[in-house]
């Protein structure tokens, strides 16, 4: 929820307000000052993490004293109160367990030696995980995944950002079905792809980890292109004019003007292709045939025998790990770009503002 | 394309068309050579024109060979990821109007499900395992026995295979769907509140139509990446029936020699599948009013 996105709703609300006067806007006001009590009452931690906007402002309506309106900054006429915010917060809390349940058996399995049966914790904590996973060659497997994310993650961006450029701008030609073609692999079965291919590229003599790389920059091109997509649509090209007009080089543009000002993209186009690289399994099983024994492959034939449940805990933290470091990474990265929405950066609300004036240079 | 000038346009003109098709050149070729390439050689090796040794005939033996067991396969696959998306759209949905509701905890909410879309499947599929066995976390947590304990895991009915693809959807659909509630929601949601609408009338009116096609899109995907999905199936399902990507990699792997035309033959049901629930959802996509 940005500044903007505030204001414009809030702005609409006092028109609405304006346009049937009285008994919608007494209304209006009565409900603004209880959700005002509300917002008070509650606990000012709460209130920060609710949205920074609405917090810093609320103090500054009350020590000014004035009538708080429905056009004021502070609880939002839409906040849930009583049974219904009682209702939202179980369901956050429901929601939340959702996704963490999943989670916690690998961290107890993870350092449990021994967990017999009925016992809800492990009787008997110990390393013996993780030295079998170290025996399984989970160091080495670990480095491979890592570079293969690496490297899909520094082609794919690369091309899928060039092409989204392209098509964004317009320059490209036949852009809608290119841009079909390019979101393809998201709906096609990859097994489908990659057993036909097999065949095409041992015939063609490309060797097993460039096919890999190949089939996987491919994988992870619907979600570049489509990230850069996004920042293109916002992204103001005069700012690059501006400086070419100046007298930059085409090369000093690119890296002083055009790259920082999509940068954020680039670092979520980037993350989402090392997921691809990083998590993938069956192309690897596949094109790869046994040249490239990444994570995935450890952890699946750990996985696929029984007993050791504590090596499969600890070798599956190891592959969650560094996709959520790289995810806080980007996230603080995003957040350093605009303090209230980390997705979108500054430069929307610059180019949204241009465009006003200039409809269709930069679509 | 040449350097000369188009016909219609100025030498300015040609140039910026140039420049766009180089830009998108690199990405087009490998996706067309992996996708059109890749398609192209599984429906060739299916129909027996690609084989790997002796000469190429047309014919439909690798379909029917597994006569039997593909119907069996494809109702099983179908099985699976309609129920495991019907889950992860209502989980999702619901995640998602948490998460534009913009408190602590649709934050929270938020966070876990970017965490959650993070974990590659093998390993949800092994948490999963961890948690559904009969010796699992879940059964230890409700105090029940082993051997009253449901078989989730292996079992008849897939529960572990589909609960795994409805976690980590689930969080996929959250985040898709939220973020582009997150962009135009706080207006006509303030503005139909100002109005008098009530909470449920919020939800019928305005938030549920204004997610439909990002919900639409978003379990489309997760539709078609659970059908085309192998490791979870493999690792969490039982041997017999198999859904289809388990069907084709067994019979890639398998040594004889009619199995490769058989495997690629499952390959393009499956690519047909999901070729077909796309082109379903592009058109109750542009049944939806907030299409374009």
């Amino acid at each position: 929820m940005s500044a903007g996105d505030m204001s414009a709703g809030e702005m609409s609300a006092v028109e609405v307000g304006a346009g049937e006067m009285s008994a919608v806007e007494v209304g209006a006001v009565g409900v603004g000052a209880g959700a005002m009590s509300d917002a008070s009452a509650r606990d000012p931690g709460l209130g920060a993490a609710g949205g920074a906007g609405h917090a810093s402002d609320a103090p500054d309506s009350r020590r000014t004293g004035r009538l708080r309106l429905p056009g004021d900054r502070g609880g939002r006429l839409t906040d849930s109160r009583g049974a219904g915010r009682v209702g939202r917060v179980l369901s956050a809390a429901l929601l939340a367990a959702w996704f963490l349940l999943p989670l916690v058996p690998l961290l107890l399995w993870a350092f449990a030696d021994r967990w017999s049966f009925p016992a809800v914790l492990p009787t008997e904590w110990g390393t013996d995980g993780l030295e079998s996973a170290l025996a399984q060659g989970a160091v080495p497997a670990f480095g491979r995944s890592l570079v293969l994310g690496l490297v899909v993650a520094a082609i794919a961006t690369p091309i899928g950002a060039m092409a989204a450029r392209a098509l964004t701008l317009g320059t490209a030609r036949w852009p809608r079905a290119i841009g079909l073609l390019l979101l393809a692999p998201i709906a096609l079965p990859p097994f489908a792809a990659v057993m036909g291919l097999n065949v095409v590229l041992l015939r063609a003599y490309i060797p097993p980890l460039i096919g890999l790389v190949l089939v996987l920059v491919v994988v992870a091109l619907p979600y570049t292109t489509f990230a850069m997509r996004v920042a293109y649509a916002a992204h103001d090209i005069r700012f690059e004019e501006e400086a070419r007009t100046l007298g930059a080089s085409p090369f000093t543009v690119l890296w002083l003007v055009h790259v920082p000002l999509v940068a954020p993209a680039l670092a979520r186009a980037a993350f989402l292709a090392f997921l691809v690289g990083w998590s993938d399994y069956i192309v690897t099983v596949i094109v790869g045939g046994g040249a490239a024994v990444t994570l995935p492959l450890v952890i699946a034939s750990a996985a696929a025998g029984i007993g050791n449940d504590a090596a499969v805990a600890i070798l599956s933290l190891t592959a969650v790990l560094p996709p959520l470091a790289l995810l806080v990474l980007v996230g603080l990265a995003g957040r350093r770009a605009s303090p209230s929405r980390p997705v979108r950066t500054d430069v929307d609300a610059r180019s949204a503002r241009s465009r006003m004036h200039d409809r269709g240079a930069s679509e | 394309m040449s350097l000369a000038p188009l016909p219609t346009g100025s030498t300015a003109a040609g140039r910026r068309r140039l420049r766009g098709t180089l830009l998108v050149l690199p990405a087009l070729v490998p996706a067309l050579f992996v996708v059109g390439g890749g398609i192209g050689a599984a429906v060739l090796q299916s129909l027996g024109l690609m084989p790997l040794v002796g000469e190429a005939r047309l014919s439909l033996d690798a379909y029917t060979a597994q006569s039997s067991s593909l119907p069996t396969a494809t109702a099983v696959s179908l099985g699976i990821a309609t129920a495991s998306t019907l889950i992860a759209g209502s989980v999702g949905l619901a995640a998602a109007l948490v998460i534009v509701s913009g408190r602590w905890g649709g934050r929270l909410v938020a966070a876990l499900g970017a965490a959650t879309v993070t974990v590659p499947h093998l390993v949800g599929a092994a948490a999963i395992g961890l948690l559904l066995a009969d010796s699992g976390l879940l059964p230890r947590l409700l105090g029940i026995p082993a051997d009253a304990w449901p078989r989730l895991v292996g079992g008849p009915w897939w529960a572990a295979v589909i609960a795994e693809y409805a976690w980590k959807e689930s969080a996929f659909v959250a985040l898709v769907v939220a973020g582009t509630l997150a962009t135009r929601v706080a207006s006509y949601d303030e503005t139909a509140a100002l109005l008098g609408a009530g909470r449920l009338k919020r939800l019928r009116f305005v938030m549920i139509p204004l997610s439909l096609p990002a919900l639409v899109v978003a379990s489309t995907i997760a539709f078609v990446y659970t059908l085309g999905s192998y490791e979870v199936a493999w690792l969490l399902g039982r041997s017999y029936p198999e859904p289809l990507p388990v069907m084709a990699l067994r019979l890639f792997d398998s040594i004889s020699l009619t199995s490769r035309p058989e495997a690629a033959a499952v390959a393009v049901v499956t690519t047909a599948i999901s070729l077909v629930a796309v082109g379903l959802a592009f058109l109750a996509l542009r049944r939806t009013a907030l299409w374009r």
